[in-house]
């Protein structure tokens, strides 16, 4: 369980984000979801612990992590271009962080890892050589390998198009089950928030507009900010998809 | 891409013939000298500067000293820009570092070397506040300091280019795995930059190789390459042949060193992300770097303040009151206010026309389909191999008997070919960024492709037209190597006046004419940082 208490950040003057309150189970997915500029990807930072929060408390299984350093927190981030390391291969990516770890994973592990992803057939391959989704699945082996408690994912689907899309998606759900792994997940996407996760934290101005379960936030929307510019959006999309099918709901 | 036109043939035409007159056949002419002698050609000229002693130890000289200075620059500027884009420092500080390294740019190399002995001489200031003088400044020591001073900007600027450049969120990843530090650096610092390390290190070896303004005013008895090249083309005994012989010879570390560089290419990534992304924060980290580059900062200040002081005081180091008397004097002398005119005129002539021809052989080489589009690139290299020394060297054999000889044409032509590269591949780098429809869908809309680089391609590159200008401005006047043989007395330069005065002991002088040279840079840099600011500025506000 990971419990934000009342998060403040401010940067000078500036307040970035406010009173962010709110508590992840184990295992959950949840996204954190808002214009860009809303203070989305500094939430996600100080929950990484690479940005100190200004107020408000960090607590993970009941303990104060506030003032951990990154490292001790044990949490673990993929980024939106992956920042896999260009001069080495894909499978010296994967194995990158194993080489600072005290236990030693076993080949057996790591092979896992490998076949869960399908990455295989990639493993000699240079960075450069990979597609956006196997990029994408190598960065999430290079963390999964490390074993974190809680997976951070940074615009995971932004740079990949149509159909890998879909199967990403799943694959993120296939992890978060098979590992138990809470997974936290930025995204500017309505539709990829509210069909990817288990909950939804929507961002307006640095400040929570609603955190709740897609379902609760598609019917009782709280406010104008997310029935204008969350909820509007995917009627328009519904609107446009049944026309194309030439099927009618209200 | 779009066909070629008529148009495009006919701006081709000319930059072909240009580079064929003044950068192939001076440089053929040098080779074709090398081997004569007497009446015959043969090797002989080589053999017998294999077997001169005197100059092998010279060139032995110069091959030391420039590793070192290399060495040592590549260095520092390393750990100057690694302060700039991996720790957290202070802005006021941030930007007096900044300053301080960059400055010595806007000056001669041969005010280098009189500053260092102003500074490390028997009365220099530094000398003074010390007791008595750490080391001698003639020979090894002052070439070493010199050229240090003389590089390290240059290789600042590279690696603070490179270092924009570097995705810094492999400093997260890596720590999230759990990197010890060295493990940290090697894999999120020093690998990314290996290239550019490389390239700094083969720069800045070439440059103080061939540089002759430094040894000119400090080499004392610690021969190297370029004074022996000068020896032999302008001392008491002159040899012309045997000078074309070291001229070659001294192109051969220049050439390895563009190989090596064409070389290590090959170990470049490639980084997309520059967007600015959080720091670890650590304190130990900041202050270390901080205290490191404020001391670096401070050192070169400390070394040029000589420049300030000694021109406003009575008489250094005995009558320290300020005066404006030697200022004044200098004005009175109509021989050094023509030399300055020279320089305003050179400088800025170079830079119109070097900065329309290094445009145009950027576009003709980017932007269209012309066969002869590559020639450019190699003009490119060229130029950049050859040393100012040897290329001013090439002009004297080959144009000695023209009407060019001794007039300010000349001195304008050198500086275009010697400072090519540069502005070169600012243009391109500029031009291959632009969106490449533009030409098409400017031949959509009924333009002529001349036309379409006038309203669109033009407008939108102001900004590198501007930094162009000013390289070759700033270049054109600080020059001693590219212009020392092919200047005349009528066409004196504000550089090249200081290694005459020089013999005459006038160290004022010599002083004084250095800060009109810094002044008019620094005032020609502002100016033109301002117009290209403003201009990429407005280009934004039409973006968005």
């Amino acid at each position: 369980m990971l419990e934000l208490q009342h998060i403040k950040k401010t940067f000078g003057d500036k307040v970035v984000l406010q009173d962010i309150d709110i508590t992840i189970q184990s295992g959950e997915i949840v996204s954190l979801l808002g214009p860009s500029g809303c203070g989305k990807t500094t939430l996600l930072n100080i929950i990484l612990g690479l940005v100190q929060q200004s107020e408000g408390r960090l607590l993970y299984e009941g303990q104060d992590i506030s003032q951990q350093s990154m490292q001790l927190r044990g949490f673990n981030i993929v980024f939106q271009d992956f920042a896999l390391f260009p001069h080495l291969n894909a499978y010296d990516n994967i194995v990158y962080g194993l080489k600072n770890k005290k236990q030693q994973m076993s080949k057996q592990q790591i092979q896992e890892y490998i076949d869960f992803l399908e990455l295989q057939p990639h493993l000699t391959k240079k960075i450069h050589e990979l597609s956006g989704g196997q990029k994408q699945r190598v960065a999430i082996a290079r963390t999964l390998v490390m074993q974190p408690k809680v997976l951070l994912l940074d615009e995971p689907l932004s740079a990949l198009d149509g159909v890998i899309k879909e199967s990403i998606k799943e694959r993120i759900q296939q992890i978060a089950q098979q590992f138990n792994l809470t997974t936290i997940i930025v995204t500017h996407d309505p539709e990829e928030a509210l069909t990817l996760s288990d909950k939804v934290l929507i961002i307006n101005d640095g400040s929570v507009a609603q955190f709740g379960t897609p379902r609760e936030i598609i019917q009782q929307p709280k406010n104008a900010f997310v029935e204008q510019f969350i909820l509007k959006q995917l009627y328009i999309k519904r609107h446009n998809i049944y026309q194309l099918f030439g099927e009618q709901h209200d | 891409m779009i066909k070629s036109t008529p148009m495009m043939k006919i701006l081709a035409l000319p930059l072909l013939l240009f580079f064929t007159v003044f950068l192939i056949a001076p440089l053929c002419m040098v080779a074709f000298q090398s081997m004569r002698f007497g009446a015959h050609y043969t090797f002989q000229n080589y053999s017998e500067l294999l077997q001169n002693s005197a100059f092998l130890q010279a060139f032995l000289n110069s091959l030391i000293v420039s590793s070192c200075a290399a060495l040592i620059t590549t260095i520092i500027a390393f750990l100057l820009a690694y302060t700039m884009h991996f720790t957290k420092v202070n802005k006021g500080l941030r930007f007096f570092i900044q300053t301080s390294v960059t400055l010595p740019m806007l000056l001669p190399t041969i005010t280098y070397g009189f500053v260092l002995i102003y500074a490390f001489g028997n009365q220099g200031t530094l000398t003074q506040l010390l007791g008595s003088p750490p080391f001698s400044i003639y020979g090894f020591n002052g070439l070493l300091i010199g050229y240090i001073l003389y590089t390290l900007p240059i290789a600042y600027v590279l690696m603070n280019n490179a270092m924009l450049y570097i995705d810094k969120q492999y400093l997260t990843v890596s720590y999230l795995m759990h990197d010890r530090p060295l493990r940290r650096f090697y894999h999120a610092v020093l690998r990314p930059m290996l290239t550019t390390i490389g390239a700094a290190f083969i720069l800045t070896f070439i440059l103080s190789f061939t540089d002759f303004g430094i040894p000119a005013s400090v080499g004392g008895e610690y021969e190297v390459v370029a004074m022996s090249l000068y020896r032999a083309m302008l001392g008491a005994i002159v040899r012309f042949e045997q000078g074309a012989a070291i001229a070659i010879m001294m192109l051969i570390p220049a050439v390895i060193g563009i190989l090596l560089l064409a070389y290590l290419q090959r170990y470049q990534v490639a980084f997309k992300n520059n967007k600015q992304v959080a720091l670890i924060p650590s304190a130990t980290r900041d202050i270390a770097f901080s205290v490191f580059s404020s001391v670096v900062a401070i050192c070169i200040v400390a070394i040029f303040a000589v420049l300030l002081i000694v021109p406003f005081t009575m008489g250094y180091p005995y009558d320290l009151t300020f005066t404006l008397t030697h200022v004044k004097a200098v004005f009175m002398q109509s021989e050094l206010l023509q030399d300055y005119r020279n320089s305003i005129i050179v400088a800025s002539i170079t830079a119109l026309l070097g900065t329309l021809l290094a445009l145009l052989a950027a576009l003709l080489n980017t932007r269209t389909p012309l066969k002869t589009r590559r020639i450019f690139d190699w003009f490119s290299i060229l130029t950049n191999t050859v040393p100012g020394m040897v290329l001013g060297l090439s002009y004297l054999f080959l144009f000695n008997d023209s009407t060019l000889k001794g007039t300010i044409l000349i001195i304008v032509l050198c500086n275009i070919v010697h400072f090519f590269t540069t502005p070169y591949t600012m243009a391109k780098n500029a031009l291959q960024k632009m969106d490449h429809t533009w030409e098409v869908t400017g031949q959509l809309m009924q333009d002529t492709w001349f036309a379409t680089i006038r309203r669109v391609v033009l407008p939108n590159m102001k900004a590198t037209i501007f930094q162009m200008l000013n390289y070759y401005f700033l270049n054109a006047m600080v020059t001693v190597s590219g212009v020392i043989f092919i200047v005349s007395t009528e066409t004196m330069l504000v550089s090249t006046r200081i290694k005459e005065l020089q013999h005459f002991a006038k160290y004022t002088d010599i002083f004084i004419l250095s800060l009109f040279i810094l002044v008019t840079n620094l005032l020609v840099k502002l100016v033109l940082d301002y117009l290209s600011t403003k201009g990429s500025r407005q280009n934004n506000e039409n973006e968005s």
